[in-house]
């Protein structure tokens, strides 16, 4: 379970600028149970999001990923943590370019000091899971908006991760490839991994990919229940 | 571990392909800065060696002749005086000097050797003007004289020695065929050449052959080295004092590069810290970019100024190195390197970098993870 404890974000401290991004938010997510964080641009999402992925710390509050509260840990261990336990899929898909679909999936896990041979054969195998095997070698610019999608998908699953955290992942994707999208979401919850998606697209918290949905404004929870 | 720095380094090498421009102009920009330094310092130091070769075997005081205050022919008779000098093992006649070849605008430097002078009519040559005037061991080569009538002499070798700065210019001849060319009379050398054992000597020697002839002039092995040493020194130092300009701004270019992260780099960082990178990876990343970028530009560098300096005859650099004496005939100078040499070409240059870079690669590296959410 990963526990949301009374945490608020606030960026900018002290300055003119300040903006409180989130405040006094508490949640328990179940893992093996799909979330659905909806609500308007600025309520909050995709920084709760960036939270419970270890990508940043809260200002006040506290987060548990099982029995461990993570917010007061090094940098080193969240690292860890994070690259063990999240794997992430943003808005942008956020592929580096210049290198190819298969290097992409792969670069999550060159830190890990893992052998080449034993992580390219993985990265291979998690893109033909995917239906892009024949695209391995292929520039990320060269790919459609659905394939860098889905690499993007791949670069996410190639630690086997617990959970699956996407930022509004149909954002820039048409209905067939949102709906292809939700379908191997869904696949990947019927293996075990959670997922947890921000987005304020009814053809993600409508779908069946969404065992609960939390609704967010101005930094608030202000609904949360199982999807309708 | 080894792989983790492996599969950091390519990744590295993909990231530095593909902003080929940006890095391809540092890279440019690195090489020129180490190519310069480097060729100053070979040069600087070939000629010192060579200048040490040439003065390995030359006598250790040499007496010159001066009337109001320049230079003038010595006497024979010089020589019984000066031989009873205490610590004077032996004394000499020399027999040299410089002869201009209007047709090539050469000069050359003519000498009676010691030993083994060539037959009267026939001469030894240098490389140099081997070369320049295409004479090989039996041809015919002519010179006008002191009187401007042509001599003709039969070249016997051509030299060849450890030094061409030694030997690239020079004509060996026999005493009678040198007094004939140069007008110089029976009873007069260039200077005299003495050979003292103790060094300790030299000054005492020096002083007591003064009191004898107030007009002679005793020139030291040691002064000439020491001048040789202090010209080239002061001269490099001059040119790297004048460089210095080029690598500060360098300096400032190479931090430009290393702090104006483009959008794009800053992005990707994000990225790589987002789905699992640390800190020290990416400074990991940053190290090895350094380092290929200056091992690359320095092995470069080095390995142009050394073609430069010695197969290209520095091409660049002579009319400063070589200051007014300008060797007419080209010599090539004996390649030569040691490690002291490149170690302080590496700290002039790699360290200096690496310093330059390290803060803003750190700034770098600590960008938010998060950043790529927002």
């Amino acid at each position: 379970m990963i526990s949301v404890r009374d945490i608020s974000k606030v960026f900018n401290a002290g300055r003119p600028n300040e903006f409180t991004a989130l405040e006094r938010v508490s949640l328990d997510l179940q893992l093996n149970e799909s979330t659905v964080f909806k609500g308007p641009s600025g309520s909050g999402k995709t920084t709760l999001l960036g939270l419970i992925g270890c990508m940043s710390r809260p200002s006040s509050g506290r987060i548990f990923v099982g029995e461990r509260e993570i917010t007061s840990l090094p940098e080193r261990f969240l690292t860890e943590i994070r690259r063990s336990t999240f794997g992430f899929v943003f808005q942008q898909f956020n592929l580096i370019r210049g290198i190819s679909a298969l290097e992409n999936v792969m670069a999550p896990a060159y830190p890990t000091g893992e052998k080449f041979s034993l992580l390219r054969a993985r990265a291979l195998e998690k893109l033909e899971m995917l239906d892009l095997g024949g695209r391995a070698d292929a520039r990320v610019e060269q790919l459609s908006g659905g394939e860098a999608q889905r690499v993007a998908i791949a670069r996410a699953l190639i630690n086997d991760p617990a959970v699956i955290i996407a930022d509004e992942p149909t954002a820039h994707l048409d209905s067939r490839l949102a709906h292809e999208f939700i379908g191997i979401m869904c696949e990947l919850k019927g293996r075990g991994t959670t997922v947890i998606v921000a987005s304020h697209d009814p053809i993600v918290y409508q779908s069946a990919l969404a065992d609960r949905v939390v609704e967010m404004r101005d930094g608030r929870v202000i609904n949360e229940g199982s999807a309708a | 571990m080894i792989e983790r720095q492996r599969h950091i380094l390519d990744f590295t090498l993909s990231s530095l392909m593909r902003r080929k421009g940006k890095n391809g102009a540092l890279l440019l920009v690195y090489t020129l800065v180490v190519f310069v330094l480097a060729s100053v310092l070979f040069l600087t130091h070939a000629l010192q060696r060579e200048a040490a070769l040439v003065l390995k075997d030359a006598p250790e005081i040499v007496v010159q002749r001066t009337l109001a205050g320049r230079y003038h022919p010595v006497p024979i008779t010089w020589l019984s005086a000066i031989e009873e000098v205490n610590g004077v093992i032996s004394a000499r006649p020399r027999l040299w000097g410089y002869h201009y070849d209007p047709l090539l605008r050469a000069n050359y430097t003519l000498s009676v050797p010691a030993e083994n002078p060539p037959e009267p009519g026939t001469v030894d040559i240098g490389a140099g003007i081997s070369r320049t005037r295409g004479a090989h061991p039996g041809d015919i080569i002519a010179f006008a004289g002191h009187d401007g009538k042509p001599r003709s002499f039969a070249v016997r070798e051509v030299l060849a020695e450890e030094s061409q700065l030694l030997t690239s210019d020079l004509i060996l001849l026999c005493e009678k065929d040198y007094r004939d060319f140069s007008g110089i009379p029976g009873d007069l050398a260039t200077d005299l050449a003495l050979r003292v054992r103790n060094p300790k000597e030299f000054g005492t020697i020096a002083e007591k052959i003064t009191r004898i002839y107030p007009d002679s002039r005793p020139i030291l092995r040691s002064e000439i080295l020491r001048t040789y040493d202090a010209v080239f020194g002061w001269r490099s130092g001059l040119l790297i004092v004048i460089f210095s300009a080029a690598a500060l701004a360098f300096a400032i270019f190479a931090w430009d590069k290393a702090t104006g992260l483009s959008a794009e780099e800053r992005r990707e960082i994000g990225i790589l810290k987002a789905i699992g990178w640390e800190t020290s990876d990416v400074m990991l990343m940053k190290f090895w970019e350094g380092t290929v970028i200056s091992l690359t530009a320095f092995l470069l560098g080095v390995i142009l100024a050394y073609a430069h300096v010695f197969f290209a005859s520095f091409s660049l650099f002579s009319p400063v190195l070589k200051g007014w004496s300008t060797l007419y005939p080209a010599f090539r100078l004996t390649p030569y390197l040691d490690f002291g040499q490149i170690s302080t070409l590496f700290f002039l240059t790699v360290v200096p970098y690496t310093v330059t870079t390290i803060v803003p690669s750190w700034r770098a590296a600590v960008i938010d993870p998060d950043q790529v959410m927002r």
